[in-house]
């Protein structure tokens, strides 16, 4: 045991002294986690998209078409949309060169068509290099369109008779008439504000999570969400190239040296175990206290997070402690290694939010450590004890080591 | 540049690139690899798209009435699938709840707030579209109520006027553009295919001008009449090669098996040169700085993922903050997803990738007068 902690110490201290590899593994989860907060974060209060760039070519400048204009200004809206009037030519030009997420054309003509009742078209125009934006556009203009249609519709009759003012000339229009015709109008907003002040349908919005508790998602949340994703994965590579040692010692000849000293295989291997074990919950340490100085994320009971970080870097030792015996060489160690980490990562959830992926992927993210992982972060920051996660990556890490013992005391024998 | 000389640096490439395309482990990196991240970005781009066509809605419907049946019509839409339950289901996406009092208030004019939940993790995309339609229905209903009057609203559902759509929106792509919308593809390629470039470039280019220099390849080979100059352009050309060569499979590979459009290929390949000259000549700065294979594994991962991320390989620019767009011009993959969108999506010709090529080429310019000056025979 003595001889095994002093290789152990060694080992550390070996690897401590040429640092730069190490840490540059730990800078990558910690800027992917910041590039993917401050890109994903709440743009705004209630909101979760950037302000929309909208173009709008107004060819009526009607009563009507200004009225449109102006559902824009409303605050509500100018937090969501940032809208530039322009002519249709200017208009065009930008869209083809992608500068906006939509244009907006209100057709000539379109107040009095309004006025006359008749089907009236407006165009969107959208961006084909976006996916999300110029469908929201469409769908607020869809939004405005019905409301107009609404108002049109209530206000029939009001409506033909601004259509018949418009018409004729002034000294020939019968103004003493004009105020029954308000009468019936004021009678009819009256009317009308029975339904709209307060609205008489609304709709409460909230969002829930699985166990339909309401949530809200603030940018530490997101940190919070990604950190331990990006953790684990980068905690594979750490391991694995640690672990690598076991192969580079035997290819130049260090391990044959070894063993002429009093030192037992079985040392060497549980020390080199031991070593990636340590070191990769030394990682996460470093790691957490960099998340939550940074990011300001939380991890749920900090006693509770160790215990999963030293559980799945032990899996993370045992793992690769059996890869190492079984390939021939460092060449071989780096083309499988970086690959199944890679997968393990994509599958686990380290790359992607997992209720984003198809259902097939996710099945097979169970058998990654990586899921196992976030899992377990997620359920505490939840505040519930993640002793599933614990219990698979502690089993299948026993397991793993199980295999790997022996595998390389025979690749270990000189 | 003799003709000789020419050759001899060529011929150095072609042997790099030929090492390089032998190891074991090439095709893995180089073409299976992206190939598995095309068809999983392909895919989740193209469920955004689908999102509205599947959007799911799931309504109970408590009322007492027969408003809240109405109600329920007013919301359907093609695009929107309606799933009735008797009462809050342990699994939904997105849910609307009409109380049992539903009817009674309409009818006493009473106002109410329906409750809507939407499901956090479920598309944003579908919540949106569910969430606008509902808007809509209730712009519907309330219309219809005004254009009713002052009547009594228990008789409302035997007969009242019908809502007419009167205005229309229309909506298209601009012209001269794309007329139909790109597939899921056409947005994963380019993104992979630009990201792994940046990888692949910088991790086997770096580690082999490393180890070249560990093993005294590069001091062997100033005995031929090869120098120093010689052997870093003919580094840089093989680096160059193996990334331009790269993409050519991966753009082959989306063509036969995924339909990707380009554009304009010869445009889209050009931007691709461009591209894989500046990481070439990253990739030999980089092998040429660090002294460890797992450095160089370690910053050719660090760069290409910050660079994949600010320069759009990984998810549409449109949902990226103002300010993020602004800091990301200083990835070289901002600079080369832009002209390959120009071409996709616009339809651009050389005029509008001018401008990226510029910056491109600079770049390269940049990157290989560093990396020349930092480039060294023996450690």
């Amino acid at each position: 045991m003595r001889r095994l902690l002093l290789v152990l110490a060694n080992d550390v201290r070996r690897h401590l002294k040429a640092p730069m590899a190490i840490l540059i593994f730990m800078v990558i989860p910690l800027g992917m986690t910041g590039l993917i907060g401050v890109i994903f974060a709440p743009q705004t209060e209630g909101s979760e998209l950037p302000p929309i760039s909208v173009l709008l070519v107004d060819n009526d400048k009607g009563l009507a078409s200004k009225l449109l204009v102006g559902a824009f200004d409303v605050d509500q809206m100018k937090e969501m949309f940032q809208v530039t009037v322009t002519d249709e030519a200017d208009g065009r030009k930008r869209m083809g060169r992608g500068k906006a997420s939509a244009m907006v054309v209100i057709p000539e003509g379109f107040t009095l068509d309004l006025l006359d009742a008749k089907p009236v078209t407006l165009l969107v125009v959208k961006n084909p290099s976006e996916q999300f934006l110029p469908d929201v556009v469409e769908e607020f203009m869809n939004t405005m369109a019905v409301m107009l249609s609404g108002v049109v519709q209530a206000f029939a009759e009001e409506v033909r008779g601004i259509r018949a003012m418009l018409d004729r000339p002034v000294e020939s229009f019968p103004w003493d008439k004009l105020g029954p015709e308000f009468g019936k109008a004021q009678k009819k907003v009256v009317a009308a504000r029975t339904y709209l002040d307060p609205l008489i349908l609304r709709l409460k919005a909230e969002e829930t999570k699985a166990a339909g508790a309401r949530t809200s998602f603030t940018q530490a949340d997101l940190f919070s969400a990604v950190l331990p994703g990006m953790a684990v994965m980068f905690l594979l590579f750490i391991v694995q190239t640690l672990m690598r040692d076991i192969i580079s010692e035997r290819e130049d000849g260090k391990l044959r040296r070894m063993l002429t000293t009093p030192l037992r295989p079985i040392e060497l291997i549980g020390a080199r175990i031991a070593g990636g074990w340590v070191m990769g919950i030394a990682v996460l340490l470093v790691m957490v206290a960099a998340g939550t100085l940074i990011f300001r994320a939380t991890w749920g009971p900090l006693g509770g997070f160790l215990l999963l970080g030293a559980v799945a870097s032990f899996w993370a030792a045992a793992f690769f402690a059996l890869l190492h015996a079984l390939v021939r060489n460092r060449n071989q160690s780096g083309a499988f290694s970086a690959p199944i980490i890679l997968a393990f990562s994509l599958f686990g959830g380290s790359m992607m939010n997992l209720e984003a992926m198809p259902k097939a992927f996710r099945t097979v993210g169970i058998l990654t450590p990586n899921r196992w992982f976030i899992d377990g972060a997620a359920l505490l920051r939840d505040g519930r004890f993640p002793f599933v996660p614990i219990l698979i990556l502690a089993g299948s890490g026993i397991l793993l080591l199980a295999l790997a013992v022996p595998a390389l005391r025979r690749r270990t024998s000189v | 540049m003799t003709m000789r000389r020419a050759k001899r640096i060529l011929h150095v490439a072609g042997n790099d690139l030929r090492i390089m395309v032998g190891d074991k482990a090439f095709f893995f990196w180089t073409l299976a690899f992206p190939i598995f991240f095309i068809v999983m970005f392909g895919l989740l781009y193209k469920s955004g798209e689908n999102a509205p066509a599947v959007a799911e809605l799931t309504v109970v419907n408590l009322d007492e009435g027969r408003w809240g049946g109405y109600f329920v019509e007013k919301i359907k839409a093609p695009n929107l699938t309606i799933k009735t339950a008797d009462a809050e289901p342990a699994e939904y996406s997105r849910l609307l709840v009409l109380p049992a009092d539903f009817s009674a208030r309409i009818e006493a004019r009473r106002d109410q707030a329906l409750a809507f939940k939407k499901r956090s993790g479920a598309s944003v995309k579908a919540a949106a579209r569910v969430e606008t339609r509902l808007y809509q229905s209730i712009a519907r209903v309330i219309s219809e109520l005004v254009l009713y009057g002052e009547g009594d609203l228990t008789k409302f559902l035997d007969g009242h006027p019908e809502f007419r759509d009167i205005v229309r929106v229309e909506s298209r792509f601009p012209e001269k553009t794309v007329t139909v919308v790109p597939s899921g593809f056409d947005h994963s390629i380019p993104g992979t295919t630009i990201q792994f470039i940046m990888m692949m470039v910088i991790i086997y280019g770096g580690v082999t001008v490393l180890e070249d220099r560990k093993k005294g390849v590069l001091a062997r080979m100033l005995f031929s009449p090869l120098s120093t100059a010689d052997v870093f352009q003919a580094k840089l050309l093989g680096r160059w090669s193996l990334g331009f060569l790269q993409a050519l499979m991966l753009i082959v590979v989306g063509k036969i098996f995924f339909g990707l459009n380009l554009g304009s290929l010869p445009l889209a390949l050009l931007v691709i040169a461009v591209f894989a000259l500046a990481m070439a000549a990253l990739s030999v700065f980089i092998g040429s700085l660090c002294t460890k294979e797992d450095m160089i594994i370690g910053l050719a991962v660090l760069l290409a993922n910050m660079f994949a991320g600010l320069g759009g390989c990984w998810w549409p620019n449109e949902i990226v903050p103002p300010a993020v767009r602004r800091v990301a011009m200083i990835s070289p993959a901002h600079w080369a997803m832009d002209a390959l969108h120009k071409l996709r999506f616009f339809q651009g010709g050389f005029a509008d990738i001018l401008p990226n090529l510029g910056v491109l080429l600079a770049l390269s310019v940049v990157l290989a007068v560093v990396a020349g000056r930092a480039f060294k025979i023996r450690d």
